[in-house]
């Protein structure tokens, strides 16, 4: 197993009588990309406000590379971008410069490659000119300062159009290919996380509900053929005698999870050796539905 | 904290806001000395100045206090520098050194610049005119940096960009002082000198005339002191928003 690069053990944040954060416990390991789902206030921008030592915890423990007691030094090897927030007035060299002479970094070389890698190197104008796609890339520059082994994105692709989702996924993409640095990404959408994300973990009020990756994911995803029957033993016998392997039988319905685009053939087969056809369709379990599965229903934000 | 105020001016200065702010200022100041010009006396380049400097405090450091603090707030910028693992008394510390410096280097050039003026109309400053210009200027600068100081409470402890700026403004016209002195004044006239204003008088006496300064130094250096340290209790106790 890799090294853990964030830890937290029963992370809990109350305000008042309402828990935001109710024992998350959870795991990203050295150069994941994990994603952070959960619906709008399920608690992720809490989540990472206590990570990167904005909010302190009610309760639990957070370890930034192995390390639990002197946090303070751990973030400064840590990027972040909550929202991005920049002097309105500052062009985005004039942003990174800043933030290079606070963090201590010297600004030659690093200002120019980060501008480039999120395609903002040549923009003059100041940031409170810029569109919300500009702002959330200088966000993601300004979090990679000093190439941190840890960077946290809340929301980055919230707000945007849908060149600018493609864009942002590209983004997110390119920055883990050339940095390698680990990345936790949130959003409430599962489907845009699913084409960046190696490992998911889901929240919702404040719970951590699973931590899954991109490969479990998809297998508890996958489409299937579903066939119901008169006689699923013999209907079960003549479709392996037809080469079709990988069959769950559950009541009188059989589940193929291949030949999905063969539904015609298979139903000639069964038919063939007179079993009586009660049905035939695909199911789909959708990463939302699988989503909205987990997290209980489609009630309120 | 050094890499902060390294950061905050590098920021201040390629705010161009504050150059054109202070050019038309200087504008402002040139044209009314010119309207002001047909009666000048041998008196007026200090006179005017006594006069003038009130005005300060807000113009100057007001300007000042925004660019340093609530530009900050506005940007959402003090949880950036928090994030970055940088400690809440450190934030508070190089503010005030940031807003320190820069109104010192605004107070030192204003003296200058009214000196300058009055000579282009006729009322040269001989070198004791000079001095007690500077003087009254070293006073305002103290008053500014301390309600910038006592303002920064404010800024922590709210976070709110107009509450800050009408505490400071309230503090500058000396609204906060006017009340405190006349809540005071019915206790005891005397405990007036121990307010912002009566301490920096003292102070500039101090300086000018050589008087005792110590007490007033002291009292000064309390006031800063506690303001800083409130304001790092509240900052601390604040969970920073997005």
């Amino acid at each position: 197993m890799t090294q853990a690069v964030l830890r937290t053990h029963a992370l809990t944040k109350k305000y008042g009588g309402s828990c935001a954060l109710d024992g998350v416990s959870l795991a990203v390991y050295e150069g994941d990309i994990y994603g952070l789902v959960g619906r709008n206030g399920a608690g992720k921008t809490t989540f990472f406000k206590c990570v990167i030592g904005l909010c302190r915890p009610s309760a639990g423990e957070i370890e930034i590379d192995g390390d639990t007691g002197r946090l303070s030094v751990s973030r400064r090897r840590t990027g972040f971008m909550i929202s991005p927030s920049f002097f309105p007035y500052l062009d985005p060299r004039e942003s990174l410069e800043y933030l290079c002479r606070v963090k201590g970094i010297a600004p030659a070389g690093e200002v120019d490659r980060l501008l480039g890698l999120v395609g903002l190197a040549g923009v003059r104008k100041p940031f409170k000119s810029f569109s919300l796609g500009m702002k959330q890339r200088l966000g993601i520059a300004g979090a990679l300062l000093g190439s941190p082994s840890l960077v946290v994105l809340d929301e980055p692709i919230n707000g945007l159009d849908p060149q600018g989702i493609i864009d942002m996924r590209e983004l997110i993409k390119n920055v883990h290919a050339q940095t390698g640095a680990t990345l936790v990404v949130s959003s409430h959408i599962l489907s845009e996380l699913d084409m960046v994300a190696t490992r998911f973990g889901f929240i919702e009020q404040g719970v951590l509900l699973k931590e899954i990756s991109h490969q479990d994911l998809h297998a508890r995803t996958k489409k299937s053929l579903v066939i119901e029957v008169d006689d699923v033993p013999k209907a079960c016998a003549l479709l392996n005698a037809a080469g079709i392997e990988g069959i769950a039988a559950k009541g009188d319905q059989l589940v193929l999870q291949s030949h999905l685009d063969r539904a015609p053939w298979v139903a000639r087969i069964l038919v063939s050796g007179n079993i009586g056809l009660k049905g035939l369709h695909r199911q789909e379990t959708t990463l939302e539905e699988y989503f909205m599965q987990l997290v209980g229903g489609g009630h309120g934000d | 904290m050094i890499r902060l105020i390294r950061g905050e001016f590098y920021r201040l200065l390629h705010k161009k806001s504050t150059y054109l702010y202070f050019a038309l200022l200087a504008v402002g100041y040139f044209l009314v000395a010119f309207v002001r010009s047909g009666g000048f006396t041998a008196q007026s380049v200090v006179d005017d100045a006594l006069n003038a400097f009130v005005f300060l405090p807000v113009l100057v450091g007001g300007f000042l206090f925004a660019a340093v603090y609530t530009d900050d707030l506005n940007a959402r910028n003090l949880a950036v520098l928090v994030g970055f693992g940088i400690s809440k008394t450190k934030v508070v510390l190089a503010k005030l050194v940031c807003a320190a410096v820069l109104n010192a280097a605004a107070f030192a050039l204003v003296p200058l610049f009214h000196v300058a003026v009055y000579a282009l109309f006729g009322s040269a400053a001989t070198t004791d005119a000079l001095g007690s210009v500077y003087a009254v200027a070293f006073k305002f600068y103290l008053t500014t940096v301390a309600f910038s100081a006592l303002s920064g409470i404010v800024v922590y402890g709210l976070q709110r960009t107009t509450f800050a700026v009408v505490a400071f403004v309230l503090l500058a016209f000396n609204v906060v002082s006017g009340l405190a002195a006349s809540l005071f004044g019915l206790i005891d006239p005397a405990l007036r000198d121990h307010l912002i204003p009566g301490i920096t008088d003292r102070i500039v006496s101090g300086v000018v005339f050589g008087s005792p300064v110590a007490g007033a130094l002291v009292e000064y250096i309390a006031y800063v002191a506690f303001a800083v340290a409130v304001s790092a209790v509240v900052f601390h106790r604040k969970e920073m928003e997005f």
